[in-house]
């Protein structure tokens, strides 16, 4: 018998389940079939790169009511919602982020506060100042009503620790109970004493910034003004390793994906990515801030991290690349002292001189809202093809274009030209002379004086 | 630094030192000045040096200013730097040398007094006491000793005890308590602890970080708490708390109401159970339904017609009787047309074409289907055969007669020959050590054939010993006449030693077995060859199938043929009994053939591709004799001999080139300019355009040798560049790429939902970060990661499946990326 081949389809594969569910569709996967399949994707790249680039609004809306430059702002680590800042005359309030409106504000500081952190739970606010005041605040539980009442509350605050010297930093352990302030000293503190449980010093300087360890709850670093980074255990009573460089570091983030490493925000204009172990060379050099860079916070994800800049600029750096994938501005905002990143690692928040505080979104082109699985889809493809044709020139440049305000961009150009001439003559200086008498050292080290032993 | 060695080494030399202009490099110097003693000799040296290192290694330095080595006059002679003793230099000498005379002391005692040793005076602004010691006591020197305190204590009652207490005491060195260390130090010991201390706390993290790093994907969605999530979540937890909640909850929760549910009669189990069967009736129900509604809407008569008939039929010929008689007798008259009309030997005007095209031979499902036919039709007809058994017998008989008359054998002795035939077969398989057939696959298809062979000459042999005892002795064949119509075990029994025989013998002997094959074969043989032997059909055999065309008219032939005549397979002259002549006629030619190709050689016994051999044979020999080998240039030259290759090379590359770097145009003017007058016309072309034009040559020949394959004859390398093919590529080879092959591959899958199934296109889609929008994502929570296991990653995209085990939650686990 001859046998005879049938086309069979069942119908099955062919019905819908309802009438607005897509025909499926079947596809002859063979590779001969499709020559030019590389063409075609390399293409969908390029619309998508533009696509992102037309996309790209990551101003969602500003936070306007405090009276003085923002000085620093605290996020809520259990409540997306809430969001602390803090002003220069000692205003401190709480910020509903869906409304963009105050919930309540916190009275006291009679100078500026320098420093505000949220314990783990959400509960405790301690805010410290100028004032030489630790105050410890009540969180109002959020609730229905407070998003419709336009009213705002005043809060007492429930402890003031009065200290000896002005407090210039305050950050508070994760999921434990004690808190650490800085200023003439690095004080440790629990939220039932008066006074600190514990006290490092190190050198004479004023300690300007502290942050503890996400994943090691023990373990903090600080900076001070004898441009020194420290790194202290609280099991310890002496501190365990400390490097001077050349510029003093303004803040300090750790990882919170890889406890070992940490980023400093320095005064240079360039991040620095150590790790605690090693910390005579750093792990990376992030740059392209033209001015001192004030404030770093971590993405939850660690694999991010944004900064502001006195330079009028929010920037994200990936976590091991050496140059920011965003830069965001407006005409309008001023010098940026404090940047935080959401708890979903989907916001941005940028404090800055002129008392607004900017809610940005973290990936700029992105799509806010509900997003149906299809559209989720295309969008993952979208991003997996423009990050496989990344590298091809055209890609290249419309990624990586970024406007830049004038004062950036001339900046940018002047200290490109700087280094330019700098490494001309290094090279110069080192064809010229005995070889090995001219040692180039790499940018890692460049910026490190030593490690204090 | 160099320098600077160089001089301390030169120090160290000595006398080498001063040397001047060529001499061996310092670090030779060195080297052999540490093996040699200083004092050895400089000339030894040197010689030594000379021999074996040669000239090269000297380095030349330049010793002494010339000022200084005198060389020239140019510079103030200063005749005598020698430093002058002093004075009193005798005197002192002389005064020691008295010293020495009186006291009998050596001379260096009283130099050092006199000389090295010069005492300072020290005026203290306070008178010496126990608080204000003299400085030499608090330097250390003239410090007063034990024994210096001991000493007047000698002779005194326990002076004995108390020296050796201090003796002891400075003996043991473990219990003395050393003074502190300064501060700093102290402190710098003690951070050097802490930090090994926080670099271990550091270090436990990094297997943890790496395979994180290392994931393609980490997943920060998983950690979703959506609060409660059904109604009956919430209920759970409420709680009365006033009087009239606890009064509801106390009459709800009575142990009447409970007992009144529980004896409402019908138990929960028994519900479903019943809500299922009903469900299950539903649905059978609903889809009878379907079906019959399906079928109603088949408008065909046939269709409806056929199905009653079929449905009529199937509840009839079960029962009755009558109806399965009928079928029966139309079984019948289905046997007996196929006998009239012998629809199935492959006469039908299909099967004559596929034979005639031959294409039986080349589809197998072709010739299965063809086989099929013929198998039918020995169905339907053998059947018929033995029901008219008894008709026919007669005929047999005669045949018989015949047979035994051709052959003089009766049927016993027919069998005894055959199995002594067989059994001789089965002895000797003896396998040719040369040629074709000693070829590896011959041997071993040989061997299973003759395996075959053997195996069935075996069951024959069994068989033929189950005849020849007493009780089936007297007649074979009678016995299978009686056996009747249901059993057609005679024509397989007989026929199978026929084939087995024949097999055999086409593969040792073919001359021979013709002869013995009389002897055997009775009215039912036919000689059939397997596959292999059409090759024998050429030439001589085609007299044979003349034959066995002949043969066809014969009835038992016919049979036979159409049982086996499937295409290749051929079948000889069986027919002994009815045309004996004509079967003798056609061995004749076989047999001269197969003695002409012993004659040639031995080894073309085989039945497999005779003809080919003959004619490999012939080739074979031809060429011995006349052809030779040609060289393969030659070869190659005739193959090509028309076209010149190397001709419209040079052409093609020039053509290539004169596209890529153009020739310039030749100077030409405008028609009628400059042709005024002769004067004009002879002057030729403007000096400019004649230079301008030379340059563009000369421009182009620069840019003709700069090309990559100006030197290359046979070889065109494209300098065009192809813009949109630019786009491409990179410049040079992006970051995290070691190699270009790495960056090409990268590129080389398509990721697209067009080009990938489904199934894969998500995981080959998956970012890096997977996030929810909303979802508070903790920082990392440690815990144990074996470094070693990398199997999760060595599949980057293989996670799919793995994804329902991920909402295994562990610990706070954000960062696990998998967990098998």
């Amino acid at each position: 018998m001859v046998k005879i081949k049938v086309i069979s389809r069942s119908v099955d594969e062919y019905t819908r389940e309802r009438s607005q569910d897509l025909q499926r569709v079947f596809h002859n996967f063979d590779p001969s079939l499709r020559p030019m399949e590389k063409a075609v994707e390399y293409q969908r790249a390029l619309t998508s790169a533009k696509l992102e680039k037309i996309f790209a609004r990551p101003f969602v809306g500003a936070m306007d009511g405090h009276r003085d430059g923002i000085s620093c702002m605290a996020k809520n680590p259990n409540y997306l919602k809430g969001i602390f800042s803090a002003s220069m005359d000692g205003d401190i309030r709480l910020w509903d982020i869906a409304t963009r409106r105050t919930v309540c504000q916190f009275p006291g500081h009679r100078g500026s506060v320098r420093g505000l952190t949220v314990s783990t739970d959400g509960n405790v606010l301690v805010s410290c100042g100028t004032d030489s005041t630790v105050r410890l605040w009540n969180v109002p539980r959020p609730s229905l009503e407070d998003s419709d009442t336009s009213s705002e509350k005043s809060i007492e605050p429930s402890a003031v620790y009065v200290g000896k010297n002005a407090f210039w930093a305050v950050d508070h352990q994760f999921e434990r109970d004690l808190f650490a302030t800085t200023g003439a000293q690095l004080d440790i503190w629990n939220h039932n004493r008066s006074q600190p449980v514990q006290s490092y010093q190190w050198g004479t300087d004023t300690v300007i910034s502290v942050r503890f360890n996400p994943g090691e709850p023990d373990i903090l670093a600080a900076s001070a003004g004898d441009r020194s980074i420290t790194i202290y255990d609280l099991r310890m009573s002496i501190p365990a390793r400390k490097i001077i460089m050349m510029t003093k570091t303004n803040s300090i983030a750790w990882n919170p994906m890889e406890p070992m490493n940490l980023t400093a925000a320095n005064e240079d204009g360039n991040c620095y990515s150590f790790d605690g172990r090693k910390m005579d060379e750093a792990k990376c050099v992030h740059k392209d801030h033209v001015s001192a860079v004030m404030d770093i916070d971590f993405s939850p994800t660690g694999r991010e991290f944004v900064t502001g800049s006195y330079d009028r600029s929010v920037r994200i750096f990936p976590y091991n690349g050496g140059h920011s994938r965003e830069i965001y501005h407006t005409k309008r905002m001023q010098r940026v002292f404090c940047v935080k990143y959401s708890c979903d690692a989907t916001y941005v928040l940028s404090g800055s001189d002129d008392t607004n505080i900017r809610l940005w979104k973290a990936k700029a082109s992105e799509q806010l809202g509900v997003i149906l699985p299809r559209e989720q889809r295309k969008h993952e493809y979208n991003e997996a093809v423009k990050n496989r044709y990344k590298h091809l020139p055209e890609i290249k440049r419309i990624v990586r274009h970024r406007h830049l305000p004038k004062p950036i961009h001339k900046a940018t150009l002047e200290s490109r030209a700087m280094n330019d001439a700098k490494r001309k003559k290094d090279a110069k200086r080192k064809a010229h002379s005995a070889p090995g008498s001219v040692v180039t050292v790499p940018l890692r080290k460049r910026r490190i004086i030593k490690e204090v032993e | 630094m160099g320098g600077l060695k160089r001089k301390s080494s030169s120090k160290t030399l000595g006398k080498a030192k001063q040397r001047k202009g060529p001499h061996l490099p310092s670090s030779i110097l060195k080297a052999i000045n540490e093996k040699r003693p200083l004092n050895s000799d400089e000339e030894d040296d040197e010689l030594d040096s000379d021999d074996e290192n040669g000239g090269d290694v000297y380095e030349y330095e330049d010793g002494v200013p010339e000022e200084e080595s005198r060389r020239n006059n140019r510079y103030d002679r200063v005749d005598n730097y020698e430093y002058e003793l002093p004075e009193d230099f005798k005197v002192f000498f002389q005064h020691t040398r008295m010293l020495q005379d009186v006291s009998g002391l050596p001379a260096e005692v009283f130099k050092g007094e006199g000389k090295s040793e010069r005492r300072k005076l020290y005026t203290e602004a306070y008178p010496e006491s126990e608080f204000n010691p003299t400085r030499d006591v608090l330097e250390g020197k003239d410090s007063v000793t034990f024994e210096e305190l001991l000493a007047p204590l000698e002779g005194k009652p326990g002076y004995n005890e108390l020296r050796k207490s201090f003796s002891r005491m400075r003996k043991n060195t473990q219990s003395v308590v050393h003074a502190p260390l300064p501060k700093p130090e102290r402190e710098r010991l003690d951070r050097k602890s802490v930090r090994g201390q926080v670099d271990k706390e550091f270090d436990k993290w990094v297997p943890l970080v790496k395979r994180n790093r290392e994931a393609p994907t980490v997943y920060f969605d998983k950690d979703v708490n959506l609060g409660y999530s059904t109604v009956g979540a919430i209920a759970s937890e409420f709680k009365p708390r006033t009087k009239f909640e606890m009064n509801m909850a106390s009459v709800l929760g009575g142990n009447e109401v409970l007992e009144a549910h529980r004896n409402d009669g019908v138990s929960m189990e028994d519900h479903i159970k019943d809500h299922n069967r009903i469900a299950k009736t539903r649905s059978l129900l609903f889809r009878h339904e379907i079906k019959s509604k399906r079928m109603k809407k088949i408008k065909s008569k046939t269709y409806h017609r056929l199905k009653n008939k079929d449905l009529r039929l199937a509840g009839e010929s079960l029962m009755d009787p009558e109806l399965a008689k009928e079928e029966a007798m139309k079984q019948e008259i289905r046997r007996v047309e196929e006998r009239m009309t012998l629809k199935h030997k492959n006469t039908s005007k299909w099967a004559k074409r596929m034979r005639s095209r031959g294409l039986d031979m080349r589809y197998d499902e072709t010739r299965a289907a063809l086989s099929e036919q013929l198998q039918k039709h020995a169905d339907l007809s053998r059947k018929v055969n033995s029901m008219n058994d008894g008709s026919s017998s007669d005929e047999s008989d005669d045949e018989e007669e015949l047979n035994d008359a051709s052959d003089q054998d009766t049927p016993a002795k027919l069998l005894a020959k055959a199995k002594e035939k067989t059994l001789k077969i089965v002895e000797d398989d003896e396998v040719p050590n040369s040629g074709l057939l000693s070829l590896p696959f011959m041997a071993r298809a040989m061997k299973k054939k003759q395996e075959e062979a053997n195996e069935e000459a075996k069951r024959l042999v069994e068989e033929y010993e189950e005849w020849e005892n007493p009780d089936g002795a007297e007649n074979p064949k009678n016995s299978v006449n009686v056996i009747g119509r249901r059993s057609f075990g005679e024509t397989a029994i007989v026929e199978a030693p026929k084939e087995s025989k024949k097999e055999a013998n086409n593969f040792y002997d073919n001359s021979d077995s013709d002869n013995d094959m009389d002897g055997i074969e009775d009215n039912d043989v036919v000689a059939v060859r397997d596959n292999a032997s059409p090759a024998r059909n050429t030439g001589t055999i085609t007299e044979t199938e003349i034959d066995d065309v002949a043969g066809n008219s014969a009835p038992k032939t016919t049979f036979d043929v159409a049982l086996f005549a499937s295409g290749s397979w051929k079948k000889m002259t069986g027919c002994k009994n009815a045309e004996s002549k004509k079967a003798s006629k056609t061995h004749v030619p076989i047999s001269q053939a197969q003695d002409k190709k012993e004659s040639r050689d031995e080894e073309s016994e085989d039945s497999e591709s005779e003809a080919e051999q003959m004619v490999d044979g012939i080739l074979t020999s031809a060429s011995k004799e006349t052809f030779e080998i040609p060289s393969q240039a030659e070869l190659i030259n005739r193959a090509f001999a028309g076209d010149d290759v190397v001709d419209e090379f040079e052409k093609e590359k020039q053509k290539v080139l004169n596209e890529e770097v153009p020739e310039p145009e030749k100077p030409v003017q405008v028609p009628g300019w400059g042709q005024w007058t002769n004067i004009q016309n002879k002057r030729g072309l403007p000096s400019w355009m004649v230079r301008e034009h030379e340059d563009a040559k000369k421009k182009r020949e620069q840019a003709l040798k700069t090309r990559k394959d100006a030197r290359l004859k046979h070889v065109i390398i494209s300098e065009k560049v192809h813009k949109k093919a630019e786009k491409l590529h990179t410049t040079t080879l992006p970051f995290p790429f070691t190699s270009k092959e790495a960056f090409e591959n990268s590129m080389r899958m398509p990721i697209g939902p067009e080009f990938n199934p489904s199934t894969v296109v998500g995981d080959l889609n998956r970012p890096e970060v997977v996030k929810k929008t909303g979802v508070i994502i903790k920082p990392v929570k440690f815990e144990e990661v074996n470094p070693n296991d990398k199997a999760d990653d060595e599949h980057p995209r293989s996670h799919q499946k793995q994804r329902p085990k991920k909402s295994k939650k562990v610990g706070r686990g954000q960062s696990k990326v998998k967990s098998k």
